[in-house]
């Protein structure tokens, strides 16, 4: 039996490459794969507590189901909000509208 | 014994596979320049974390991640990357700066340094497995602590879903009116150029268009 | 038996699949000839026509609220496959549950498709306000060459 702290290690690895992908990354389509990423992390994490722990095991299951609901219900609307940034600044880039914010608005 | 000792190789030599698959995945699908293979990366990546799942005895969530990961929220971000040719050329995407990547890098290990002293200071790193349920009865349960037990998350994750799509239908309505605004406002893109002919400096030009539009009742 | 012994014979599989696309792609390389690849090579496919600009097209964006739908209906799906395996699925809380649940999601599903048509970018409407706009332009100048 695989002991618990490898699957640690692995959700650990997992949060910390998707917040670095949120921390750097000015590419708006990135930023959403980095949060992704992040829950696909905690995800892993939960369910390795509920399969090592007596009381837990099927809390952090349904809590896994929960957390890939609200993800999807999440990833739609920042897919909507970005489709609204890339038509009102025609760019996906969080740090060019600063420079070039006029350019639509006369 | 015997048999037990290969059951136990193989399954820590599948484990530390899933986990390679996992983190390469996971850094081409936040590193690779072209934009759609990142997306694809992540697809690949959310289907590989299912064989964690496997391992774990949890055959729902396989299921589940499989689904709604690859199946909906990748496919999702990847029609929202077709919708946008301008994101999909990599020449003009500007990536980070050497700066700002030593930065992310620092605050990305505090961020993982502090949730393994979270996890590691309690001894929860040395507990022994817990016999797990039977695969038919692990399901059972999950139905009855979650639809039985606890129907309020559900209903809950149910208005969730209403408000994301109530939610985004707004967002769209508002881009609609974003991509029509070129229409609607007096600037028009066509009459733009005449305007930039007449005059460059805009101070005569809006002069006589308000002076044109008080003209209009008298 | 554990689950992922169970499930050794996708392994082998996924590790047959990818054998025989790098063997497939192997020799092909091996057998083709090795030739200078120049513009003709490697511009787009076209019969008879000279291609023109990149291969890549915006699609319409009219569509991403049926992809929205989509994840939405996966997710109910999921959610009530869960309860369809149970074994109190008929007592009258969980039809109740149940009941509330599917209410809840389809009314949202009702009320995006009902707002479909405001949500997309459709021709005609353009075209109108298009006119719309040409005709309250042109009336601004004509007033304006008269003063």
């Amino acid at each position: 039996m695989i002991p618990l702290s490898w699957y640690l290690i692995v959700a650990f690895m997992l949060i910390g490459l998707g917040a670095y992908g949120m921390i750097t990354k000015r590419n708006l389509i990135r930023i959403i794969i980095g949060a992704e990423i992040m829950a696909n992390g905690v995800n892993i994490a939960l369910v390795a507590f509920s399969v090592y722990t007596e009381v837990f095991t099927f809390t952090g299951q349904s809590l896994v189901i929960i957390v890939i609901a609200v993800t999807a219900a999440h990833t739609a609307l920042a897919m909507a909000l970005m489709l609204m940034y890339n038509a009102r600044y025609s760019t996906v880039d969080l740090g060019e509208p600063v420079v070039s914010e006029g350019r639509r608005h006369e | 014994m015997m048999m037990q000792g290969a059951e136990v190789l193989l399954e820590q030599a599948e484990f530390i596979g899933v986990a390679v698959i996992v983190l390469v995945l996971a850094y081409l699908a936040l590193e690779h320049k072209e934009i759609t293979y990142a997306v694809f990366f992540f697809g690949f990546m959310a289907a590989a974390v299912a064989g964690f799942y496997l391992l774990l005895e949890a055959p729902f969530l396989v299921g589940l991640q499989i689904a709604v990961y690859t199946g909906g929220i990748s496919a999702l971000i990847i029609f929202g990357v077709l919708l946008l040719p301008r994101a999909q050329d990599s020449s003009l995407e500007i990536f980070q700066t050497a700066r700002r990547r030593r930065f992310g890098l620092l605050l990305s290990g505090a961020v993982m340094l502090l949730s393994a002293i979270l996890a590691f200071f309690y001894p929860w790193s040395d507990l022994p497995p817990v016999s797990p349920p039977e695969l038919a009865q692990s399901l059972q349960g999950l139905a009855a602590w979650l639809w039985s037990g606890h129907g309020i998350y559900v209903e809950m994750v149910a208005l969730i879903m209403l408000t994301a799509l109530v939610g985004s239908v707004a967002i769209l309505k508002m881009m609609k009116a974003e991509e029509l605004r070129p229409l609607t406002t007096e600037s028009h893109p066509e009459s733009a150029g005449k305007k930039d002919e007449s005059g460059s400096s805009s101070a005569p030009q809006t002069e006589t268009g308000e002076g044109a539009k008080e003209a209009g009742p008298e | 038996m554990r689950l992922f012994i169970d499930f050794n014979y996708v392994f082998v599989w996924a590790l047959l699949a990818v054998a025989l696309v790098v063997i497939m792609l192997a020799a092909s390389w091996i057998l083709r000839p090795h030739i200078l690849q120049n513009s003709d090579k490697t511009s787009t496919y076209e019969c008879g026509e000279e291609p023109i600009g990149p291969a890549r097209v915006s699609y319409p964006y009219s569509y991403f609220l049926y992809t929205i739908l989509f994840v939405i209906v996966d997710v109910m799906g999921a959610f009530l496959w869960l309860l369809s395996v149970s074994q109190f699925r008929t007592t009258e809380a969980a039809v109740w549950q149940m009941l509330f649940f599917v209410l809840l999601i389809t009314a949202g599903i009702g009320f995006a498709l009902r707002m479909f048509p405001q949500t997309i970018l459709s021709g005609k409407e353009t075209l109108k306000l298009y006119r719309e706009g040409k005709a309250r332009r042109d009336s601004q100048k004509t007033e304006a060459a008269q003063q």
